[in-house]
C-alpha cells in the first residue's frame, strides 16, 4: 500500500486523524439519530430505536442510581475470577512447561479443551453451583485459564538458549535456575496473556450474569430487556463497553510500567 | 520426530485421558455423588447415543448450524468488503476507525438482550447477531491485512499496467489473503459461541435452548453430552474453514 | 501489442553508445529535488538533480547508500512526485499510474507470491492484451535467459534471493519496454551469474536498445553496462559528475578502464590506490 500521500497529508497537519476520527464519531451518531427519526413510525422490524440523547439521559439516570453498585458487583465477580484463573494457569503452564511428562500427560488435554469458550459450560455451572457468586466467578475463572494457559506455557518452555548456557556455566542448581531464569519468564508471559484474558473474562462476566440475572451489569441488562426499556438496555450495553475500555487501559499502563522492555519500537 | 517419541507421546496422552476418566469416576464413587451432579462417563456416552437417534436433537443441531452459517457468511462477505474498502482507503480507516475501536468493548454478547428485544427469539435475531461478531472480527482482520501489503507489489502492479481497482482485488485481496483467512478461522470460533450464547438467553429452538432445559431439569448428562457436541461442532468448523483457507492458499 | 512470438532483427548502429538521438525523446530529470515527509520530520534525498538520457542510451547511477539512488527510479516510474523540478519522459512530465512504455526490476523483487514463476512474468503481458499462449511462451523465453529455465511451475517462495530477483528482471523485460528502470538487480546474486547475467543483459538491450536507467552500487558493472555512469553525492544527493563511457572502456585489459574505474571512484570519494601502507 502506497501510504506515502496519505503521510504527506497526515504530516502536514497532525490534526488531520484526530478531526477525521471525531468527525466519523459525529457522523455515527448524527446516523444513529436519523435512524431513529426514521423507524419511529414503525419502520419495520426494529421497532424501537432511541435516539442517543435519550441512551445518554438513562445513563445519567443509571449513574445517579445503581450503576455503581452493580459495577462494583460485576468487577467483584470478574476480578476474583481472573486472579483465580491467572494464577491457576501459571501455576499449571508451569508445570506442563518445565516437565515433559506432565506436559505429555496433561497437553493434549489442555490443547482439546482449550478451544471451547467457558460459555459452552454455562449450563453445567449452573447445574454445579445454581445461580450465584460461585457459578460465576467459576465461568470467569475457566475463560481466563484458557486463554493465559496458552501463554503461561510459552513462558514455561521457552528460555532463550543462551541465557540457559549462562546458567549451565554458572553452575546453578535447578531451584536456583527456576527463580532466575523460568519463573520471570513465565510470569512475564502470564502478565501478558493476562491482559489478553481481560476482554474475554470481561465478556463472560456479562454471559454469566445474563443467566444468572441475580445482580450486576448483565443482570440489568436482562432486567431493562425484560421490561423492554431500549433506552436502558443500550445505555447497559454502554456502560460495559466503557468499564472494559477503562479496565483494559489501566492494564495497559501497568503492564508498561512493569514490563518496559517489551514497548520499545512499539509493536507489541 | 522418532517412532519411539511419537508412540511415547500417544502413550501418555491417553494415559492423560485414562487419568482424568479415572479421576472423574472416583469422585463420583468417593464422594457418592449423584447422578444430577456428575453423571458416569458411561452414562455420559449412552446419553449421547441417545440423542443422536433423536429426531428433535438434529432438528436443534440444524437450527443452531443454520443460524451459524447465515450468519457467518452475511458478517464474512460484508467485513471483508467494508475491511478492502478502510485498508485500501487510509482516510476511511481514520474516519470509522475510532468508531471500530469503541464498539469493539461492547462485545457480542452484550448485544444479545437487545437482539431478543428487536427480533425476538426468532433465528433471524441470531443470524444478526453472529453476522455481527463475524462482521467485526473481519472487518479488522481484513483492513488490517491489507493495509501491511507490501508496497512493492502496489507498484509491481501499476508498473505491469493495471488499474487501481484491479490492483486493489488482484493484488491487494490475493496478498492479504493468509491474514484474512486466519481472520476466517477466529470469527467461525466466535460465531459459533455466539450462537450457542444467544440460545442460552433467549431463544425457542436450537443446540443452546436443549442444553438449558436440560440444566433447568437437572439432566446434567443430556447438559455433558450437549456440552460435548457443541465443542466437536466447534472444532469441526474450526477445521474446515482452515481446510479451505489452505487449499485456496497453496502456495 | 508487443510481437511476441519472432524475434525481431537488432537495430543495426555503428557505435554501442548512441549519441544521435532526440533528447526530447529519453528521460531527463530538470532541477529535482526531493524530500521525505514523515511525522518526524523532512529528510532531503535529493538536490537539484538534473541531468538527461538519450533515447536508448543506458545511464548507470552510482553513490553512496542511502543517497537517493532509488528515488530516482521511483520518480522515472511516476510512483512519486518531486518536491520540486520535473521529471520527462518523451518530452512529457511524468504522471503517476501506469506508464505502458515502462518495465521496472524493483530492489524487492515484488513477486506474487499466489503465483508461478511463469504466471509472474506473464502477468505484465496478459494485463497489456497480449494472448496467454504468446504470453507463456514469452515467459518462458526470458526465463531461459535469466536462467532459470526449468522454474517456470516453481512458486515464489521456494526461489532463493538472487533467483526471485532474477524473475523480477525477466518480467521486466518481457514487457519489451521502452523505458527500462533497474534497481540494483543483480545485488544478490553471486559473482559468476552476476557476470553471466551482465552479458546477457547486453545483449538483450541490443535488441529493443530502450531508454535505461539502471541502479547499481558495483561500479564495474556500470562500467560494462552503461553509456554514462551518473555519480551522485551523498544525501542531500546531487550529481557529482556525469562519466562518458565508451566501447573501448568496457575491455577490463584495457587502460580506459582502468581510467574510467578512477574517475569514478575519484568522484565517489573513494580512495583508489591502496597500494602504500
Amino acid at each position: 500500500m502506497d501510504t506515502a500521500p496519505y503521510r504527506r497529508l497526515a504530516a502536514r497537519s497532525w490534526a488531520l486523524p484526530w478531526l477525521l476520527g471525531v468527525a466519523g464519531a459525529v457522523g455515527a451518531l448524527l446516523f444513529w439519530t436519523l435512524m431513529a427519526f426514521w423507524l419511529k413510525g414503525g419502520g419495520g422490524v426494529i421497532s424501537r430505536l432511541p435516539t442517543p440523547l435519550t441512551v445518554g439521559a438513562d445513563l445519567v439516570e443509571y449513574a445517579k442510581g445503581t450503576l455503581w453498585r452493580d459495577l462494583a458487583a460485576s468487577l467483584q465477580v470478574f476480578l476474583v475470577g481472573w486472579i483465580l484463573g491467572s494464577v491457576g494457569a501459571a501455576a499449571a503452564g508451569l508445570a506442563i512447561g518445565q516437565s515433559k511428562t506432565i506436559g505429555a500427560i496433561f497437553g493434549p488435554i489442555v490443547e482439546a479443551l482449550r478451544p471451547v469458550s467457558s460459555i459452552v459450560w454455562v449450563p453445567l455451572a449452573v447445574v454445579w453451583f445454581g445461580f450465584g457468586f460461585t457459578s460465576k466467578v467459576f465461568l470467569v475463572g475457566l475463560a481466563v485459564f484458557l486463554v493465559v494457559i496458552i501463554y503461561a506455557i510459552d513462558g514455561a518452555r521457552r528460555i532463550p538458549a543462551d541465557l540457559d548456557r549462562t546458567a549451565t556455566m554458572l553452575g546453578m542448581t535447578p531451584l536456583q535456575r527456576f527463580r532466575a531464569l523460568v519463573l520471570p519468564g513465565a510470569l512475564t508471559q502470564v502478565l501478558v496473556g493476562a491482559r489478553v484474558a481481560l476482554m474475554s473474562g470481561w465478556g463472560t462476566v456479562i454471559v454469566a450474569e445474563l443467566v444468572a440475572a441475580d445482580y450486576g451489569l448483565g443482570a440489568r441488562l436482562i432486567a431493562v430487556q425484560q421490561s423492554y426499556d431500549v433506552a436502558a438496555v443500550m445505555a447497559s450495553m454502554v456502560c460495559f463497553g466503557l468499564a472494559g475500555f477503562v479496565m483494559n487501559a489501566i492494564f495497559s499502563r501497568f503492564e508498561h510500567w512493569a514490563l518496559p522492555w517489551r514497548f520499545h519500537g512499539g509493536a507489541q | 520426530m522418532t517412532d519411539r517419541t511419537r508412540i511415547s507421546r500417544v502413550v501418555l496422552a491417553l494415559l492423560g485421558v485414562a487419568i482424568v476418566v479415572a479421576v472423574w469416576q472416583g469422585m463420583i464413587s468417593y464422594y457418592g455423588l449423584q447422578r444430577i451432579v456428575l453423571p458416569t462417563p458411561v452414562e455420559v456416552a449412552s446419553t449421547l447415543g441417545g440423542l443422536f437417534v433423536s429426531q428433535s436433537f438434529w432438528h436443534d443441531v440444524l437450527v443452531s448450524l443454520r443460524e451459524f452459517v447465515l450468519g457467518y457468511v452475511i458478517g464474512g462477505v460484508l467485513g471483508i468488503v467494508v475491511g478492502t474498502i478502510i485498508g485500501e482507503r487510509p482516510a476511511i480507516r481514520m474516519v470509522i476507525g475510532p468508531v471500530i475501536e469503541a464498539l469493539r468493548f461492547i462485545v457480542p454478547f452484550a448485544w444479545i438482550p437487545l437482539t431478543v428485544l428487536w427480533f425476538g427469539t426468532s433465528l433471524t435475531g441470531k443470524v444478526v447477531l453472529v453476522a455481527y461478531a463475524v462482521f467485526f472480527v473481519m472487518v479488522v482482520t481484513t483492513a488490517r491485512s491489507i493495509a501491511t501489503v507490501d508496497p512493492t507489489l502496489s507498484r509491481v502492479g501499476t508498473m505491469l499496467g493495471m488499474r487501481p481497482l484491479a490492483i486493489a482485488f488482484k493484488v491487494h485481496l490475493r496478498a492479504a489473503a493468509p491474514g484474512i483467512a486466519s481472520g476466517a478461522k477466529a470469527a467461525a470460533a466466535l460465531g459459533w459461541i455466539a450462537v450457542v450464547a444467544a440460545e442460552y438467553i433467549g431463544a425457542s429452538a436450537g443446540l443452546g435452548v436443549m442444553i438449558t432445559n436440560a440444566s433447568m431439569s437437572l439432566a446434567t448428562a443430556t447438559v455433558i453430552g450437549g456440552m460435548v457436541v457443541i465443542g466437536v461442532i466447534g472444532a469441526v468448523v474450526s477445521w474446515l474453514v482452515g481446510y479451505a483457507a489452505r487449499v485456496w492458499l497453496n502456495y | 501489442m508487443p510481437e511476441l512470438t519472432t524475434v525481431p532483427k537488432p537495430r543495426t548502429n555503428p557505435s554501442s553508445a548512441p549519441s544521435e538521438g532526440n533528447p526530447e525523446q529519453g528521460l531527463s530529470f530538470e532541477r529535482i529535488s526531493h524530500a521525505y515527509v514523515a511525522a518526524n520530520g523532512r529528510t532531503p534525498v535529493l538536490d537539484n538533480v538534473t541531468f538527461s538520457v538519450m533515447p536508448g542510451q543506458v545511464a548507470c547511477v552510482v553513490g553512496p547508500s542511502g543517497c537517493g539512488k532509488s528515488t530516482l527510479l521511483g520518480l522515472a516510474a511516476g510512483f512519486i512526485r518531486p518536491t520540486a523540478g520535473v521529471t520527462r519522459w518523451k518530452g512529457n512530465p511524468v504522471e503517476s499510474g501506469a506508464n505502458p512504455d515502462l518495465g521496472m526490476a524493483f530492489q524487492q523483487p515484488g513477486l506474487f507470491p499466489w503465483m508461478t514463476v511463469r504466471q509472474n512474468v506473464a502477468v505484465g503481458l496478459t494485463t497489456r492484451g497480449a494472448a496467454r499462449g504468446d504470453a507463456r511462451r514469452r515467459a518462458d523465453e526470458m526465463l531461459a535467459t535469466v536462467g532459470l529455465a526449468g522454474f517456470g511451475d516453481a512458486y515464489p517462495n521456494q526461489l532463493s534471493g538472487g533467483m526471485a530477483q532474477r524473475v523480477g528482471i525477466a518480467r521486466a523485460l518481457a514487457l519489451r519496454p521502452k523505458l527500462l528502470l533497474m534497481d540494483e538487480p543483480f545485488a544478490s546474486v553471486d559473482a559468476f551469474t552476476r557476470l553471466k547475467l551482465q552479458a546477457e543483459f547486453k545483449a538483450l538491450l541490443k535488441l529493443d536498445r530502450p531508454t535505461v536507467l539502471f541502479v547499481t552500487h558495483d561500479v564495474s558493472e556500470a562500467i560494462l553496462l552503461g553509456d554514462i555512469i551518473i555519480v551522485m553525492s551523498a544525501r542531500p544527493a546531487s550529481v557529482e559528475k556525469i562519466i562518458p563511457i565508451t566501447r573501448e572502456d568496457r575491455d577490463r585489459a584495457g587502460p580506459g578502464y582502468a581510467r574510467k574505474m578512477t574517475e569514478t571512484l575519484k568522484a565517489l570519494g573513494v580512495e583508489t590506490d591502496l597500494s602504500h601502507d
